[in-house]
């Protein structure tokens, strides 16, 4: 081996500490860039591998009743390739637990060949035409641990059916299921999709001969155009009542897919950057302090005859070394890393065709993506060896300029000191450069500690500020034919209710310019205690006689602001349109409505004093009483919806846990290396003070106590980068369907600044051992290493 | 005569400007170094023989004048050609031993001939220094005199022709220095090498074929010795 590369190699193991703490910063970001970009590749490939294989469809469209032959009508739109026509009903399905509420899905199948959304038979069978019999979504067959040959029990107006389980299937509509867009998480034991023979739908529905739900294809050349197309299609079924129009970017098990895998993108990229980052700075603040150590050392290898190509590299190797070792034990550790990632997204994207098979180029891409941080960052710090002369190696080291700092003009302040505050100064402001990056550092640690910290509260915030403040009810029913008011004082008899309140929930299309949503507008009483309505400042208001309070995803979506005026249309067929006035814009964290006096609402409808639903208040579990209403379609409970999120916590607070090392990693990297790096420069000044009668700890508490004002100034700095990228990931991951309020409780800062103060402390206590072992008489005596 | 001078500088000076003050570290210094010859710069502190020293051995460079090397300026040369000059034509003993402290006493010789062509064995240099048993030690378990030694074998293991050696006996007590010396004047006979030594000794250059003293980066006598007398006669 050349003498070169031994004496590195011997560096090497004299700064264990530093280079094991680089390697593993390397490996973090490597593991991560392989990990999360190959699936976030594989998994967007998948998905549209799956929507060709099943002929995805490009727009939905939800209608009241249209016949079949008015559907084909719909293949004269030009670009339009496939259409084809459905049934679909959110139906309840009786269980043994009679306490157990469990909502399906029921879709119709036409059981012809190549049809649009067709099913991907994971086992089993599609249902056949003819038969009483159902295919399962995946998610529902699993959550609810079905069996092929099970009956089950879906009940529809009035009547309870059997149909028996055939076979169990995925299907591109619901890679991503939620029963719908209040509900925020998936809940596969209660809701879930079944298929069936489109002639059991239409005779079990009523629905001879038509549908009301229709799907359609585009043309691969109109796949630009499917905007257009799209409001070519409303226009055309207006008579039909068309409820809603959603193209594929709008679905919501697209969307929620294309922002998981945009997500995985963005984080593989900005954790890897950012840990490449640290250790490339880290590097180069390491090696340029062993270059001007080495400077003797140069100039002999310079006067032996080594040339400035063969002295860059030795340094340079210093930080190769760390990126190959890191880029080994990272590739070893990633393949069980993404192996074991792509396991979960296997169990939870439901895409039967992503397979997580190990990508063998990305270990390629993450090699040569930390080889080249390394390299660059090696070449960058050790580029002054290229200055260094041969003579140099015969002059003693310059001592540092000294010069008076600023702080030193305010006389009383700087005379009252301790003279150890003053060296911890004094250095700080030798320094100053790296100790800045210290601040970064420590800065970059707090944000990164924040980050998680953060979000673990999210949920709490969300929901306390959405169930406690917004919708203060306990329940919220709807019935499957609107209802005399006053029949509401039944379901009082029914069951145990505190208050209980009339609420008429109806889709309509509101319409701003070229802009058009169409959503519940929910009309309620004006002086609903079920709804605490605030606006985006946190004024609380009250809902205006006239006009229409609309929630902040659904005004920013239309644009509009308190005060414009807007055209409400009534997707029932026959029905005028409307012009209404915005009153106020309101906070509503998942799901977009719009609310209006129910007084008003009667008013558009032309009818008086009916309900759609309910919404109670009550202590009391009213699921027993009220399931056997007949009318009664649905009961949302929040206490349900809590829990649901709650069995989500334990995959939070795991991936929680792994941000939180993230940032113990980037904080020790960072505290160590600079630790270190400022102990073995001034270990001639450090000897200097034990000749004078200072012991270890004296020099350590030195050391500690400019640590400890840099993490104050880099906590204080923390405070606004944390709090920034906290509000921009809020940003980020705000959807259509729902905002994460940007509420940063006190306590988060607090937690933040502990971790960060202990990983600190751990990096300090590291340190310790290297001042303990340093060698001060060495320091003194060899002029070169 | 002239294929004698293994090296000859011509009108060489080299100025430091520091702020106001202009330092002039070597003066219009000429000289002539004879093939084979062992030669003492001698000078009191600060009269400029390293900064001489460094210029002949390709370390640093002139503010004027020319070095030729067997008739060849080493003065244009690039980075390149001077970092081969270094290599091929020079070993330089060094002031203060500088041996790396990571590589052991053999390490750090081949540090040096890993570059060359034809590079003498180790072992002989190593035991021709008097080291054959402390080859495997690093330099901080060796005494000062132990290092010069090592010092002075990895210049001489590169097997150049002439051997620079900038104060070889300035850290030492006068035992070892005279045994240092000594090694040096049989390097010069055994490996037939030019032998440059620096030092502010004055009685060391009895042993030198030739004297050359310097005042205030200037050359102010040239004494050709008909009899150096041995090493280990010195006495200062
Ligand atoms: N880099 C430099 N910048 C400014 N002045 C320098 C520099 N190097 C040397 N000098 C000055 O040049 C003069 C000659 O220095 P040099 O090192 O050659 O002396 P020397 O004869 O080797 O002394 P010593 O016996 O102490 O080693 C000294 O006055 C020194 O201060
Ligand atoms: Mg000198």
């Amino acid at each position: 081996m050349k003498k070169l590369d031994k004496r590195l190699i011997r560096t090497i193991g004299h700064s264990k500490g530093q280079f094991i703490s680089l390697v593993v910063v390397v490996i973090v970001a490597l593991i991560v860039y392989v990990s999360f970009s190959m699936i976030a590749e594989q998994m967007y490939n998948s998905i549209f591998q799956y929507y060709r294989e099943t002929n995805f469809a490009h727009i939905f469209v939800d209608v009241s009743r249209i016949p079949g032959n008015s559907v084909d009508e719909l293949l004269e739109i030009e670009g339009v390739d496939q259409v084809q026509g459905r049934i679909i009903f959110d139906v309840p399905l009786r269980v043994e637990d009679p306490n157990e509420k469990v909502n399906a899905r029921i879709i119709s199948d036409p059981g012809t060949e190549d049809q649009i959304n067709s099913l991907f038979i994971l086992e089993g069978e599609g249902p056949s035409p003819g038969t009483r019999t159902t295919a399962v979504l995946k998610q529902f067959f699993v959550g609810r641990d079905m069996k092929f040959g099970d009956t089950i029990r879906p009940y529809i107006g009035g009547t309870e059916y059997s149909l028996q389980v055939v076979g169990e299937v995925g299907s591109p509509e619901y890679i991503y299921l939620m029963e719908n867009e209040q509900t925020l998480l998936p809940d596969e034991k209660g809701f879930g999709v079944i298929y069936v023979p489109e002639e059991f739908a239409q005779s079990a529905f009523g629905f001879q001969g038509s549908y009301n739900n229709i799907v359609v294809t585009v043309d691969e050349g109109h796949e630009n155009r499917v905007d257009i197309i799209a409001d070519e299609i409303e226009d055309r079924l207006d008579r039909f009542g068309v409820r809603s129009v959603i193209t594929r970017e709008n679905h919501m098990s697209h969307s929620v897919m294309i922002q998981e895998v945009d997500s995985l993108e963005m984080m593989s990229t900005s954790i890897t950057i950012m840990f490449l980052f640290v250790a490339a700075v880290i590097i180069s603040i390491m090696l340029s302090r062993i270059v001007r150590k080495d400077r003797i050392a140069i100039g002999v290898l310079k006067g032996l005859g080594y040339d400035n190509k063969q002295i860059l590299m030795h340094y340079v190797k210093y930080s190769l070394a760390i990126g190959l070792v890191g880029s080994i034990l990272g590739v070893l550790l990633s393949i069980p890393v993404a192996d074991m990632l792509s396991g979960v997204y296997i169990q939870y994207m439901n895409i039967p065709l992503f397979t997580g098979a190990f990508d063998i180029r990305y270990l390629f891409y993450g090699t040569l993506l930390t080889s080249v941080f390394c390299i660059a960052s090696g070449v960058f710090g050790a580029r002054s060896v290229l200055k260094i002369t041969p003579a140099d190696a015969m002059r003693p080291e310059t001592p540092k300029a000294g010069s008076r700092m600023w702080i030193e003009g305010f006389k009383a302040l700087w005379q009252r000191l301790t003279f150890s505050w003053k060296m911890v100064l004094r250095n700080i402001s030798r320094t100053k450069r790296r100790a800045f990056f210290l601040i970064l550092g420590i800065a970059l640690t707090y944000a990164v500690t924040m980050l998680p910290v953060f979000m673990s509260t999210i949920w709490n915030t969300l929901f306390d500020r959405q169930y406690s403040q917004l919708q203060k009810m306990d329940y919220s029913i709807d019935f499957n034919i609107p209802v005399e008011r006053n029949a509401l004082l039944e379901l009082q008899q029914l069951t145990d209710i505190e208050f209980i309140e009339p609420k008429v929930e109806l889709p309509f299309e509101l319409v701003e310019g070229w802009r058009k949503e169409t959503i519940n507008v929910i009309g309620v009483q004006r002086d609903t205690i079920m709804y605490g309505f605030r606006t985006a400042s946190g004024r609380q208001i009250e809902l205006p006689s006239k006009g229409i309070v609309l929630t902040d995803i659904l005004a920013r979506q239309l644009q509009v602001q308190a005060g414009d005026t807007i055209q409400i249309n009534s997707v029932l067929p026959g029905k005028s349109d409307k012009t209404i006035q915005v009153k106020a814009v309101v906070e509503q964290y998942f799901g977009k409505n719009a609310y209006m006096d129910i007084e008003q609402m009667y008013d558009i409808l032309e009818e008086r004093d009916i309900a759609t639903g309910a919404l109670l208040m009550t202590e009391a579990d009213v699921v027993p009483d009220l399931k056997d209403v007949k009318n009664i379609r649905g009961i949302n409970s929040v206490q349900d919806m809590r829990d649901a999120i709650m069995e989500y916590m334990d995959l939070i607070i795991a991936s929680m846990g792994s941000m939180m090392i993230f940032g113990g990693v980037i904080g020790f990297a960072i505290v160590y290396n600079i630790t270190i790096v400022s102990i073995s420069e001034r270990m001639m000044e450090f000897s200097s003070l034990r000749v004078l009668g200072f012991d270890k700890k004296d020099i350590f508490r030195l050391v500690t106590r400019e640590n400890a004002l840099m993490t104050v100034f880099g906590i204080i700095l923390g405070v606004p980068l944390g709090y920034s990228i906290c509000v921009g990931l809020v940003d980020y991951v705000s959807t259509d369907m729902y905002t994460i309020p940007a509420v940063i409780e006190p306590f988060v800062y607090v937690y933040s600044a502990a971790a960060t103060l202990v990983f600190v402390f751990v990096a300090q206590l590291a340190t310790y051992r290297k001042i303990t072992n340093l060698n001060f008489i060495d320091a003194l005596k060899n002029r070169i290493s | 005569m002239s294929e004698n001078i293994l090296l000859k500088a011509e009108n060489l000076s080299k100025i430091y400007q520091m702020g106001e003050v202009t330092v002039a570290a070597v003066k219009n210094v000429d000289i002539e170094i004879v093939k084979g010859e062992f030669a003492v710069i001698l000078g009191p502190s600060g009269s400029g023989k390293s900064t001489l020293l460094n210029i002949l051995g390709g370390m640093d460079q002139p503010s004027e004048g020319n070095v030729m090397m067997n008739g060849e300026s080493i003065i244009g040369f690039n980075d390149k050609k001077l970092t081969a000059y270094r290599r091929d034509k020079v070993g330089f003993v060094f002031q203060f031993y500088n041996l790396m402290g990571t590589l052991t006493a053999r390490e750090n010789v081949e540090l040096a001939t890993e570059l060359c062509k034809d590079a003498l064995d180790i072992d002989e240099v190593l035991e021709t220094v008097g080291l054959g048993d402390r080859k495997d030690h690093f330099p901080s378990q060796m005494s000062g005199g132990e290092q010069q030694r090592v010092a002075i074998a990895r210049a001489v293991a590169k097997n150049a022709d002439l051997l620079l050696c900038d104060e070889p006996t300035g850290a030492l007590d006068f035992e070892t220095g005279i045994k240092i010396l000594a090694l040096l004047r049989d390097i010069n006979k055994k490996y037939k090498k030019t032998v440059v030594i620096i030092t502010h000794n004055v009685p060391i250059g009895d042993m030198a074929d030739r004297v050359i003293k310097m005042r205030s980066g200037e050359i102010i006598e040239i004494k050709e010795n008909e009899n150096p007398i041995d090493p280990e006669r010195i006495v200062w």
